[in-house]
């Protein structure tokens, strides 16, 4: 046996300090063969073979070598085979979901472009559909620019509840007697506006059209599904002094001023002579076709424009001719704009636009 | 000599021959060659502690490198072959490195 102590006592048992840990004293103190000692005492202690005298011996301790060298040779030759094409096949994984990858970018890409063109080529139509009926109906149902004099509200949060936005949606309270601007007071105000006599109303830059939503999702006041960030800039185009004035007085007004005294929420309102709203964006058309479809669908580009596509045409930049769009069913031209629903009852009188803006259900 | 010489005709043929493992043994074979080289740092250290007894080396090693790979080939079986092959591993190396302890004690004399 090697000069190893073992600590066992021969008929004694007493308590090993090392006794939780004997599995691996085990391992330790066994690493040798026991036959090997077996083998020897059973020589008779002879502690001189070194090396096997006989020939037969050395022939078995050949051959086990040769055995040893086969298995640990085969065994890394194996190894060494299998380590390329592993790396291969990860490396056609990587290449595979790099190319997925771009070309999901390029397709995103594509899909964008695509879309800019749509909306280009829509306004265009739109700019000079309405069998002589051009530009104004566009901007009265919101698919136009307009300019004109209007009324300027600006609404803030009361001080103190956060910049931006930037709330926590979990922090607790929520909206609730909180000095900030709900969905609700928006769709009131809004709907006042339109009451009012405004034209064309549009939120931080947004304009509304007859199917726009203003909603809440969490802390957020969304007009159709994107997010504001306060203050809210309310602009109505219409005739200023008089919108103003119709404006104080309706209700929404006085819902304003309640506001104001019991929450903090601040409203400046104030007359302009002149602003520019811009077109909305996203309106789909639902029940309009164009006049002539054999020579140039919907769909293809205007003359004017080049096939692949100077995305940012921006709306009503060159009425081309061919491009003409007219509804078919309803006699209105306004259907061809207000995209679906109900053509004929929301179609505004040049006058005043009694439009009640489509609001979603308040919040969950 | 001739146990030099049967190592380098061993290493040779696993070289030249290269013979096709057939994958059902694939698995094993690491934990194979693990158990191979323990049977040879302990026959090693035999040979110096004087007790080297040639039919105790065969035995053990044949023995060391199937067992093995049966305790891996039944883990596998039971859907613990990664833990055990670990296991078996973790003991053949403790072995392997103790001997190897000793055999340093026995050439270097420290």
């Amino acid at each position: 046996m090697p000069a190893m102590p073992t600590p066992s006592a021969p008929n004694g048992r007493y308590n090993r300090p090392d006794a939780s840990m004997s599995l691996l004293t085990n391992v330790m103190d066994h690493s040798l063969d026991e036959g090997y000692a077996e083998a020897a005492a059973a020589r008779g202690g002879a502690r001189d073979s070194r090396i096997p005298g006989t020939l037969r011996g050395l022939l078995t301790l050949g051959a086990g070598l040769a055995l040893v060298g086969a298995v640990v040779t085969v065994g890394a030759v194996n190894a060494h085979k299998a380590e390329p094409t592993l790396a291969k096949e990860r490396d056609a994984l990587i290449q595979r979901i790099n190319d997925s990858n771009s070309s999901a970018d390029h397709l995103q890409k594509q899909v964008q472009e695509l879309r800019r063109k749509v909306d280009g080529t829509q306004q265009q139509a739109l700019a000079s559909a309405g069998d002589g009926d051009p530009g104004g109906l566009t901007g009265v149902v919101g698919l136009g620019e307009v300019t004109g004099p209007g009324v300027k509200l600006v609404l803030e949060d009361a001080a103190g509840t956060g910049v931006g936005g930037n709330v926590d949606p979990r922090a607790g309270q929520g909206f609730s007697n909180s000095g900030r601007l709900r969905d609700r007071d928006l769709q009131l105000v809004v709907n006042g506006l339109w009451g009012s006599g405004a034209e064309a109303v549009a939120i931080n830059g947004q304009r509304l059209t007859a199917l726009s939503a203003i909603r809440a999702a969490g802390e957020a006041v969304l007009v159709d599904n994107r997010p504001l960030v306060p203050p809210y800039n309310i602009q109505a185009i219409g005739d200023g002094p008089k919108l103003l004035a119709a404006f104080e007085n309706d209700m929404a007004g006085q819902y304003l001023r309640l506001l104001q005294e019991r929450y903090g929420i601040k409203s400046t309102l104030s007359t302009q002579k002149s602003m520019t709203l811009p077109a909305a964006v996203g309106v789909t058309l639902r029940t309009a076709q164009p006049v002539t479809p054999e020579p140039s669908p919907a769909a293809t580009p205007p003359a004017g424009q080049a096939p692949s596509g100077s995305p940012s045409a921006g709306p009503g930049t060159s009425p081309s001719p061919n491009a003409s769009v007219s509804p078919s069913a309803p006699p209105s031209p306004s259907a061809s704009a207000t995209s679906g629903g109900a053509p004929a009852k929301r179609r505004p009188s040049t006058g005043t636009a009694k439009t009640t803006t489509a609001t979603g259900a308040a919040r969950p | 000599m001739i146990a030099v010489l049967g190592l380098v005709i061993g290493v040779v043929v696993g070289l030249f021959v290269q013979p096709e493992v057939p994958d059902a043994v694939v698995p094993y074979l690491p934990i194979a060659v693990v158990a191979a080289l323990d049977a040879v740092f302990g026959g090693v250290r035999a040979m110096l502690d004087g007790i080297f007894n040639d039919k105790v080396f065969i035995v053990s090693f044949l023995s060391n490198v199937v067992v093995a790979a049966l305790i891996v080939f039944l883990g596998d079986q039971l859907g613990v072959g990664s833990q055990l092959s670990t296991g078996v591993v973790v003991v053949l190396g403790i072995r392997i490195f103790s001997n190897a302890a000793a055999i340093r004690r026995h050439v270097f004399r420290a």
